[in-house]
């Protein structure tokens, strides 16, 4: 990547481009937000409209579960990616097949896993102190650009490629099974293939997504570029172009943010994101006045 | 498939929930071709009948489906929550099961095709672009029922079709399901509440309440 990195910077040097992009961490960054956007912004439609919305804040929080994992069983403080996605990926399991099967309210039910989750999280937490700084697993709690590598930015873009793939797949069939489960399966959907399906996905998408924005904070990018795209978008596909794009900017926006003002990025991108949510929830609110 | 066997034969439907019975022993048959009703009070398990038809939930007893062709089957569900704010129009959710390409990607131009001809059928041209969100629930049955006659079905089911609809409405469905009929030799299934509705469209009528009270013609469960 060195000679890429260089020819960015020499483009920088000479104005073409932003002076931030001297520096290699700020290119990978902004490369990470390219393929973060399409990814969280695409799935964030579909989690808004299957409301998986506290399901991907309980992953999260697994997430942290994970790391703590991975790093006691002596994974890299760099990528403790074993242990995020194994744990991640049995925790999104238990969550389904108990969600199917319980007859409490889904939310109910995974505000339990929740709290098993970040109880535990915090357990091995304490006793990760004892070989760590604290400070060290800071950049995956809460997102950091400095510690993304080549590395990681290659993983991003292999798990988008297949999670975009296999989603074009099953798209119809899951939008179709999320407005009415029974008209889904008339149309020969598997119910349970799909949330299972649709559940994995997501888990691989946040994992590979945290060293940037951080495990306490990846739900707002599944979540907020869709709400902030149900304020302006007409149709299905400029609801998944507003999701996209709203990614890409709170993305964007928060790491110049979290480059000028040194700052976490995971925190940054959550603030911008939210921004964009309100700015487009007034645009709503304009046009129904308008129209009324 | 001789013209004789039923379409549909239901045998010692048992369904329990919590070890309450649901449907107790409920035997059926659909006549190939016919309009056949089910009535009965709420909670009577007309729907629960239905979800164990398309396999929706597991039961005890035998359902057989005697297709002559592809097997293909309606369905217009009793109810279609939608979330207000959620932006997928009528062409969206008619092109679902029209294209293999994403829907987010935009609709081919053969399902668009499709949707047009689907919204003429029921009465609906031009509703392309319009959110269902913001369809009124005679305009949402009709949608529903564009998307359960493609592609043409060997057996049609609706559930409450005629619930919350204004009389307008109502006698539009009831000349559809009459049109329907004549022109294709349709078997409809007819989850109702509307009695007088059923006494004029249905060939055989069946009157549940967990268990089979009565079945046979109109004039004879409602005589």
């Amino acid at each position: 990547m060195t000679p890429f990195y260089t020819w960015i910077a020499d483009l920088a040097q000479r104005g073409w481009l932003p002076g931030d992009f001297q520096y290699p961490f700020l290119i990978r960054g902004f490369l990470s937000v390219l393929v973060l956007a399409p990814i969280l912004g695409g799935l964030s439609h579909l989690v808004v409209t299957r409301r998986m919305a506290f399901f991907s804040a309980a992953l999260g929080q697994a997430a942290l579960t994970g790391v703590a994992i991975g790093l006691l069983l002596g994974e890299p403080l760099n990528s403790p990616y074993g242990g995020m996605f194994g744990f991640c990926l049995l925790a999104t399991l238990a969550m389904v097949y108990v969600k199917r099967r319980a007859t409490l309210p889904p939310d109910t039910l995974i505000g339990v896993f929740h709290a098993l989750t970040l109880g535990l999280g915090l357990c091995l937490l304490v006793l990760l102190t004892r070989q760590f700084n604290v400070h060290q697993v800071e950049s995956v709690l809460f997102g950091s650009l400095l510690t993304v590598t080549d590395g990681d930015l290659l993983l991003l873009v292999v798990v988008g490629i297949v999670v975009g793939g296999l989603l074009v797949r099953e798209y119809n069939h899951l939008l179709l099974d999320s407005l009415n489960r029974p008209l889904a399966s008339v149309a020969g959907a598997r119910s349970i293939y799909l949330e299972y399906f649709f559940a994995v996905l997501l888990t691989l998408s946040i994992v590979v997504s945290l060293k940037i924005i951080g495990a306490l904070l990846v739900e707002a990018l599944v979540v907020v570029p869709a709400a902030a795209a149900r304020n302006v978008a007409s149709s299905t596909r400029s609801y998944l172009v507003w999701s996209i794009a709203v990614a890409f900017f709170a993305g964007a926006g928060g790491l110049a943010v979290s480059t000028k003002f040194l700052v976490p990025t995971g925190g940054a991108v959550v603030l911008a994101v939210s921004t964009i949510f309100f700015v487009t929830l007034a645009v709503r609110t304009m046009r129904r006045r308008s129209v009324m | 498939m001789s013209g004789d066997t039923p379409l549909v034969e239901i045998d010692s439907l048992t369904i329990r929930r919590h070890r309450e019975a649901l449907l107790d022993r409920v035997s059926i048959r659909i006549a190939r071709g016919a309009l056949h009703a089910i009535v009965g009070p709420n909670g009577a398990g007309k729907s629960t009948l239905l979800a164990a038809l398309l396999g929706h939930i597991p039961f005890d007893g035998r359902i057989a489906l005697h297709w002559s062709g592809a097997g293909t089957i309606g369905y217009v569900p009793q109810t279609f929550p939608i979330d207000p704010t959620l932006p997928v129009t009528v062409a969206d959710f008619l092109a679902l099961t029209r294209q293999r390409r994403p829907v987010c990607f935009g609709i081919n131009a053969n399902a668009r095709a499709k949707t047009a001809a689907l919204l003429g059928r029921v009465g609906l041209t031009g509703l392309e672009s319009r959110p269902l969100a913001v369809l009124s629930g005679g305009e949402l049955r009709r949608v529903l029922l564009a998307h359960a006659l493609d592609p043409e079905p060997e057996l049609l089911i609706l559930d409450e079709p005629g619930s919350g609809l204004d009389e307008a409405s109502a006698q539009w469905l009831e000349d559809t399901l009459r049109d329907l009929r004549q022109a294709r030799r349709l078997t409809i299934v007819l989850v109702s509440h509307d009695t007088d509705r059923v006494r004029r469209l249905a060939d055989r009528v069946t009157s549940l309440d967990r268990h089979v009270v009565a079945e046979g013609p109109p004039d004879e469960v409602f005589a």
